[in-house]
């Protein structure tokens, strides 16, 4: 047990520490870094993001891949600004928020039942999936504007329970986005690690085969990850629209599908499966969303970002691989040690 | 849902599972088959097998490759039928039609390819499936409690919360063993167990088996290696070709009965190649090659003209060698030479420089099952049938042609999927395509694994042409008849190591067989 919670942990420490590093580094450097309101800018951001990789975390921790998150993001947008509208726009905040929720979820059922049912590849089914939400997006948003081509105008929002998704809590700097992605990361981590759903989603991202002689439903526990995934971004992509005060059919285009991925990696979830829980999550879109914050705040060419995030996540996974092997070794070393003691 | 198991009940008061006990039934009847008979496409694999295990005893099941040791365990398992016969537990017959009527038999099997989750822990994995807990959050505590409760009661070594990942294979074994008692087994079915363990894990199998013989479990043990047999089984049931030979108590355990118990009257080929030509300028020599564990210190010498026979058990580390040589595996140490010069470690270069290799899974190694017959022969050739890296169609056409009627495959017909082949006639495309080049060296492992008759003689003609040629030939084999009729020389590996060196009239089934357990033939009573 000692062994398992230090490897487990020190990835974290080691991500968490960087991101302290990185803050410190920037509020020391640049003026207009550390103040309530860039704060609260940057959390709002990373919960944004931070809610697509938690959903994501479920896919990624079972052995999967999901590139749908940015399409349903962008249909979602649509729908729930929709929704959100009727009746004179006078729908709660809450429901509209649980009706994204459902969308989300609903989408990610598809992508759950052509993985596990159709017997489709992960990869290929959530590329296609994705276009197809985007599209969907694109094609109900130009139906609300009608005459548009091409461009499409986001459509404003007039319900203010809705819009209050999008805003500060009381006298706080903080979003309610941002708490709302603390305690969902806190009750997922609880799921991950607790539930027999979380130990199953390990078992099968790390030998699903030996999982399912084992008795764990593999498609069961597949398709309600995609489900988490797709509930998870149709729950960001609420609270985004709120933020923004307007439904934007061109959210599709943004390729959040591959930050939440991102923030993933660097958080310190492995691609293939088996490893890591919604705290890695969290902390990888801090640390993603603590950079390109950060260097907005220096005068240097914005598109630089993109060439340090990728520096960023190669830098990540080769950590990863190295630290597999070392702790491989020292397991090794320590069982040989062992078993020369009995 | 999943298929719901037999949960352990709980004792009144709350505490420690109940676990089963069998001490009480030491010696009596536990499985008992009878007339067991089967057939595959008319051929009968099994005739009237009778088994008998008993509670508390370990039972081994010895045999040649073919013998049917399998066939009746997966009966027993019920991933076959059985045409005929009777299978019964405690004396009450019983139908095992799937995995889940075995289970509920209390029949379980340790497949060498285990069934663990790496990334779990001890006691994740004993009760994966099938958790304790409420409202679907895990019980931990009543996890560690059940599995501490388990583990105390088989007196085995083992931490509970060690992850999967970080634990040895003999301890993974362990955990495997566990899990099958977790669902109160009688008795587990060890299919070659030790394959895969160094001799210290072997060791440490051996005791956790004692164990469980003392608690009254029944265990069928299969193996190749009669020196653990005779360490751990209190009865030996030998088969050949289908049948149950005999049964033997542990007193009557001597090497010398049990082989030819396992080989019968041995028969003298007259066909075997008498006197054949050296070519001592075409020499591939080996020395002092290590790779990890499993090759520790192999030297020889190969010429021209010579069929080399390697034998040994699997896992002696005969594949890893021809992997070394032919560059498929980096080699930790030691050197390889051929004519004089350096082997590259360049699977490429050493084709260009004449070399050609069979491996022995066709179908994972060998076959490109979506492509031609064609496509498969000249795959290695594309050094003679190609100017500046452009394919000569015509010239690949005609070599392919040229192969297909050499070695007679059939379908006559380049164009034909390679999936869609038998077995013998996908192994003759695998080798046609080494043959065609007229390889210096050739290395061939088990080159007739799942070939029937026919076809096997075939390819030992091909592979005696070749060497005739004055081409190197080395086969690996654990067919003992290829190894004594094929190959003019026969090297035995045991413990990653050369363990003897048979030629002419010494290289007898039986000698092999032993050397391959580790022993010689002239001390074979002696060392156990």
């Amino acid at each position: 047990m000692k062994l398992r919670i230090s490897t487990r942990n020190v990835r974290k420490l080691v991500s968490a520490g960087l991101v302290v590093v990185l803050m410190l580094v920037f509020s020391l450097s640049a003026d207009s870094f550390w103040n309530w309101r860039n704060m609260g800018n940057l959390f709002h951001d990373a919960a944004f993001l931070g809610l697509i990789a938690l959903g994501l975390s479920f896919v990624m921790t079972g052995g999967g891949i999901d590139l749908s998150v940015g399409g349903i993001v962008c249909v979602t947008a649509i729908l729930v600004s929709r929704f959100g509208t009727l009746g004179g726009s006078s729908v709660p905040g809450v429901l509209a928020a649980l009706f994204a929720v459902l969308c989300g979820g609903a989408f990610g059922l598809i992508n759950g039942v052509l993985v596990t049912r159709v017997r489709l590849t992960e990869f290929v089914t959530t590329l296609a999936t994705g276009i197809l939400y985007s599209g969907l997006g694109l094609l109900l948003a130009y139906r609300d504007n009608g005459k548009l081509s091409g461009v499409i105008v986001p459509k404003g929002i007039q319900n203010e329970s809705f819009l209050s998704l999008g805003e500060k809590v009381g006298g706080t700097g903080v979003f309610l986005v941002t708490y709302i992605w603390i305690a969902l990361s806190a009750a997922m981590y609880f799921v991950m690690r607790r539930t027999n759903f979380g130990l199953h989603t390990y078992a099968i991202g790390s030998h699903s085969r030996s999982a399912g002689m084992s008795g764990v439903n593999v498609r069961r526990i597949k398709t309600l990850g995609f489900v988490i995934s797709g509930a998870f971004a149709g729950l960001a992509s609420a609270m985004l629209t709120a933020n923004m005060t307007a439904a934007s059919a061109s959210l599709g285009n943004n390729g959040y599908e591959f930050q939440g991925i991102a923030a993933c990696v660097v958080g310190g979830i492995a691609l293939g499966g088996g490893k890591g829980d919604p705290v890695n999550a969290m902390i990888g879109a801090i640390f993603l969303q603590t950079i390109l914050n950060g260097l907005l705040k220096f005068n240097i060419q914005a598109y630089w970002s993109y060439v340090i995030q990728g520096v960023i996540i190669i830098a990540a996974t080769a950590f990863d691989t190295l630290f597999g092997r070392v702790t491989h070794m020292l397991r090794e070393r320590r069982s040989i040690a062992g078993r020369e003691a009995v | 849902m999943r298929p719901t198991l037999k949960k352990p009940e709980r004792t009144p008061d709350g505490g420690a599972e109940r676990t089963v006990t069998f001490e009480d039934r030491a010696g009596k009847s536990l499985l008992r088959t009878e007339g067991v008979y089967k057939q595959f496409n008319g051929v009968t694999v099994l005739r009237d097998v009778a088994l008998d295990v008993r509670y508390g005893e370990v039972h081994a099941l010895m045999g040649e490759n073919g013998a049917g040791k399998s066939t009746i365990i997966k009966i027993i398992t019920g991933v076959y039928e059985k045409d005929a016969g009777r299978i019964m537990i405690d004396g009450e017959p019983v139908e095992i039609n799937d995995s889940h009527d075995a289970r509920r038999a209390g029949i379980s099997v340790i497949y060498q390819e285990l069934s663990l989750v790496p990334a779990l822990t001890v006691a994740e994995n004993i009760f994966l499936g099938q958790e304790p807990g409420r409202y679907g959050v895990t019980g931990r505590s009543e996890m560690r409690e059940r599995v501490s409760a388990l583990i105390d009661r088989y007196g085995f070594r083992i931490d509970p919360d060690a992850v999967v990942d970080s634990l040895g294979m003999s301890q993974r074994q362990m955990v495997e063993i566990l899990k099958a008692l977790s669902t109160d087994a009688k008795l587990v079915i060890m299919d070659e167990p030790t394959s895969s363990l160094s001799t210290a894990e072997s060791e440490r199998l051996f005791e956790t088996i004692d164990l469980l013989r003392q608690k009254g479990v029944g265990i069928l043990y299969v193996s190749h290696r009669l020196e653990e047999v005779y360490r751990l089984s209190d009865r030996l049931t030998v088969m050949r070709g289908g049948e149950v030979v005999g049964v033997l108590d542990h007193d009557e355990i001597v090497p010398k009965t049990v082989t030819t118990m396992m080989i019968g009257r041995e028969i003298r080929d007259a066909n075997a190649r008498r006197g054949y030509k050296i070519y001592e300028d075409n020499v591939l020599e080996v020395s002092h090659l290590r790779y990890g564990k499993l090759l520790r210190d192999v030297s020889f010498k190969a010429y021209g003209g010579e069929i080399l026979g390697i034998g040994g058990l699997v896992g002696s580390g005969r594949t890893e060698l021809v992997k070394c040589i032919y560059g498929a595996l980096r080699r930790s140490g030691g050197d390889v030479t051929y004519r004089g010069a350096p082997v590259s470690k360049s699977i490429g270069r050493n084709i260009r420089a004449g070399f050609g290799f069979v491996p022995e899974d066709r179908r994972v190694e060998g076959l490109f099952p979506a492509l031609s017959i064609g496509r498969n022969i000249t795959v290695a050739s594309h050094d003679k049938l190609s100017r500046v890296s452009v394919m000569n169609k015509g010239a690949e056409q005609r070599w392919a042609e040229e192969a297909i009627k050499n070695y007679d495959i059939r379908p006559r017909d380049r164009g034909y999927r390679a999936a869609n082949l038998s077995g013998g006639n996908q192994q003759k495309v695998v080798l046609g395509r080494w043959l065609a080049r007229e390889p210096d060296v050739l290395l061939l492992d088990e080159p007739t694994v799942g070939v029937d008759v026919g076809v096997r003689a075939e390819l030992y003609e091909y592979v005696r042409f070749l060497a005739s040629r004055g081409s190197i030939i080395i086969m690996v084999s654990s067919d003992l008849f290829e190894l004594t009729h094929i190959a003019d020389r026969i090297l035995v590996m045991h413990g990653g190591v050369f363990f003897e060196e048979f030629t002419g009239a010494a290289a007898t089934q039986a000698a092999v067989l032993l050397a391959a357990s580790g022993q010689h033939t002239d001390e074979g009573v002696a060392l156990i």
